[in-house]
């Protein structure tokens, strides 16, 4: 009974989102506040409806309801309750209604926080965020409508991927698609914007939070995404170029660029039509990530449907969009000419169109090799699949510029940098970069990843550190204050500029992951019996036990493994495999030790009868910064979001 | 900013923008690896010997035989008309297993063996890896009501 009152509510959230597109703008035409009215009320009626309809499908997965199909496919009475409600978003349907959801809460907040400031392209706004609520209801109620019923009823769940039984199940997806949907925002504003004719720099003033939480949200949720993949997959990388990463990080790279352009516009009033175009493409990217992931054309562990029709609508509203974002945007550009040219080539102006370049050549690299295999498909009849060198040997030079840039931009003066500026800020950077490079060079460094990253990572770091150690000196003088104190004076009085530097430290901690976890990853992979000892690296270990132990809904073998430094023992790990008997399914279970900011890695991906096991062992030095930095970078961008406001300017 | 420093901009901007493109797509055309069924890989010109490509099939009932004490498994896979034997040496992936399928990597040699180190199996017990459904290839599918119902 329930399940049909959710159906229904979601089929109600459907017209009225039809309402939604219609009536602000025929109020509009027609000057009737009261329709424009009705529109807002339409987005904020369609939060409830859509809540109801997800209330409705966890109440059905917590009650083991299998009549309903999608439960019956994605959820199992053994199922821990945890992964219940998590399990509506294990499948395609079910994360089309969690996209939907987010869709209406983000914009019953927009309208709501910005209806009296916006007046003007408010109702285009709602408008926009209703045609995109729209294009989803209608694929959830007549193509994948995970309320539908089955008969006869099943006895019990065909149960949950055991690949997904995660905690991280519970917030990855939504951490993902809150990033995602989040960029609808500035593209409903900037089609506002580009609909009502008000062209100015508001609708990047009025997003600009906005941006920068989706950005954040959809970088934390890729930075899961990887965490999670390294423990569970147990291959021990984070990071594969599997086809629906690259669906995650195409909107990731295109949004990047517009956060950093669109800087420019507020300054300097310049790359109108380009900031325009990059937030088109960033949120035409997350529809086709959300499309490519959950359609089935890839096959990846992330696909679930494979049905043509899906696909065509898909394709449809996709270009739909585009003709509308695009279309919109030509016919507009005349009125979009920058008054102001670039000054120089040495300027702030041109570090942020290089940066630009840099990123759209790295999300044009992602696309073709994503895109090129399902083309070729098409075309031909040959099947190809993209191989990771390629990828690698355009990110290399790609993420190199960009780590420089990042060292230039933030210090280099706008218009036209003097030879004064550029001696005093990174005469400095540079030296210290040689030193730092020689230095890697000495002690052992040879790879040109590692020397490069020496290199680029030093210089950065050191144009940071030059930057803050000057602001403070500054303020330390000027009101005769501590260091210390004044550097959180000088931070907080400018956080926005202080807050996106703490976003590239963020980065360069990343980066020394990376690298060090790429290029000096030790791995063994050895038969074993109990009573056996393999040498890794400095490390003893020893094979002590192998038994049997049960969850909820799985049965294991569990090894158990004696870490050794020298004579003393430092750990024991239990690696697992698993048995998931609902499905059939064996996962291998990895079991992590970490030890100096990097990870003692040990599998058990066979076990034979005679109780021998093959056991892979890892040392993943410093891996652990790849998620502190991704930690710090969402730091930066909360600074950010919360910042205070301006008083003075130094 | 002068005529001439423009076009020095553009010209900065085309050549990094080429420079990269062309290593990106200088790469490409090596990385790309081709995916064939055992019917394809059989009636093999000697050109493709050595070549990195997928293949997609099913692991025959029977046929799997592990090395003791070594990472070595050899095994044939099938797509109904052709069968090809591998040699694979590596970790398969906890959903390889005889009557399943899987698509293993690697290349073809002229003594008509497959030899690979990458295998991807399916990702639960209803999925299928893509290439082999476009390719014709159906595995014995459990119905989903049939099994529940039991």
């Amino acid at each position: 009974m329930f399940i049909e009152i959710g159906h229904f509510a979601v089929i109600l959230a459907l017209v009225l989102s039809a309402v939604g597109i219609v009536s602000p703008i025929l109020g509009l035409k027609t000057n009737r506040p009261d329709w424009v009215r009705i529109g807002r009320q339409a987005v904020t009626l369609n939060f409830f409806l859509v809540s109801i309809g997800m209330a409705a499908m966890i109440y059905s997965f917590l009650t083991n309801d299998y009549s309903v199909r999608y439960v019956a496919a994605t959820s199992n009475s053994k199922l821990p309750i945890f992964y219940k409600v998590a399990g509506l978003w294990g499948g395609h349907e079910g994360s089309l209604m969690l996209w939907v959801w987010i869709l209406t809460a983000y914009s019953t907040l927009v309208v709501w926080m910005h209806w009296r400031t916006q007046p003007v392209t408010m109702p285009y706004l709602v408008s926009v965020q209703s045609l995109i609520m729209f294009g989803f209801l209608a694929m959830i109620v007549f193509l994948s409508n995970p309320f539908e019923r089955i008969y006869p009823v099943p006895l019990d769940g065909k149960d949950l991927n055991p690949l997904l039984q995660d905690p991280a199940m519970v917030v990855h997806p939504p951490m993902l698609y809150l990033g995602y949907v989040g960029f609808s925002i500035p593209f409903a504003f900037a089609m506002a914007a580009l609909f009502s004719g008000r062209l100015g720099e508001e609708w990047i003033k009025v997003t600009q939070r906005w941006t920068l939480f989706a950005w954040m949200a959809l970088t934390t949720g890729i930075l899961m995404g990887g965490y999670w993949a390294y423990y569970e997959l147990g291959w021990g990388g984070y990071w594969g170029w599997d086809p629906v990463e690259n669906a995650s990080f195409m909107p990731w790279l295109v949004g990047t660029a517009f956060l950093h352009s669109v800087m420019v516009q507020e300054k300097r009033k310049m790359f109108k039509v380009w900031n325009l175009f990059l937030i088109i493409v960033t949120f035409s990217l997350s529809l086709i990530g959300t499309f490519l992931v959950r359609s089935g054309v890839l096959s990846s562990v992330h696909t679930f449907a494979t049905d043509p029709g899906r696909g065509l609508y898909i394709l449809i509203f996709l270009a739909f969009m585009l003709i509308l974002g695009f279309g919109t945007l030509i016919v507009r550009s005349g009125r979009l000419k920058s008054q102001i040219e670039l000054d120089s080539i040495i300027s702030k102006e041109s570090v942020f169109l290089f940066n630009n370049l840099f990123f759209l050549v790295a999300a044009a690299t992602v696309f073709l090799g994503t895109l090129y295999p399902l083309l070729v498909e098409t075309l031909k009849t040959a099947k190809v699949s993209v191989g990771p060198p390629y990828y690698n040997a355009v990110f290399m030079p790609v993420a190199l510029g960009l780590l420089l840039m990042m060292g230039i931009g933030p210090s280099i003066a706008w218009r036209k940098a003097s030879t004064d500026n550029l001696r005093k800020n990174f005469l400095l950077p540079i030296l210290v970069a040689v030193i730092a490079t020689a230095a890697a060079w000495l002690i052992g460094i040879r790879t040109v990843f590692g020397m490069a990253g020496a290199l680029t990572v030093s210089f950065v770091a050191s144009t940071i550190f030059i930057d803050f150690a000057k602001i403070s000196a500054l303020w330390a003088r000027r009101h005769e204050i501590n260091y210390l104190l004044a550097f959180y004076q000088a931070f907080t009085n400018n956080q926005r500029r202080y807050a996106g530097i703490v976003t590239h430290i963020g980065v360069l901690v990343m980066v020394v992951g990376i690298i060090a976890s790429t290029i000096y990853q030790t791995e063994k992979v050895v038969p074993m019996r109990i009573g056996d000892t393999m040498q890794l690296k400095e490390y003893t270990i020893k094979m002590v036990g192998l038994h049997e132990v049960s969850g909820a809904n799985w049965t294991a073998q569990e090894g158990l493994f004696e870490v050794y430094k020298g004579d003393r023992l430092i750990t024991e790990l239990r690696p697992q495999k698993r048995l998931y008997p609902v499905s059939q399914t064996p996962t291998t279970e990895s079991a992590i030790y970490a030890v100096h900011l990097g990870h003692i890695f040990l599998t058990m991906p066979d076990i034979g009868e005679d109780n021998s096991v093959t056991v892979r062992a890892l040392i993943n030095p410093l891996v652990l910064l790849v998620w502190i930095g991704g930690g710090i970078m969402a730091l930066g961008v909360i600074l950010n979001i919360f910042r205070p406001r301006m008083k003075t300017s130094v | 900013m002068s005529k001439g420093r423009k076009i020095g901009l553009i010209l900065s901007i085309l050549l990094i923008a080429g420079g990269l493109a062309y290593l990106g797509l200088g790469q490409f055309g090596q990385n790309l690896v081709y995916f064939f069924t055992p019917s394809e890989v059989v009636s093999f010109k000697p050109d493709y010997f050595g070549k990195k490509i997928r293949v997609g099939g099913m692991v025959v009932q029977g046929s799997m035989q592990v090395v003791p004490n070594t990472l070595k498994i050899s095994f044939r896979l099938t797509d109904g008309a052709a069968t090809i034997p591998v040699d694979f040496e590596g970790i398969p992936p906890d959903l390889f297993k005889e009557g399943k399928g899987a698509v293993v990597e690697g290349f073809w040699d002229p003594e008509k063996r497959f030899h690979s180190n990458l295998i991807m199996a399916k990702h639960s017990e209803d999925y299928m890896p893509i290439e082999m459904k476009q390719a014709g290839i159906t595995l014995p599918k459990k119905d989903l009501l049939k099994t529940l119902q039991q």
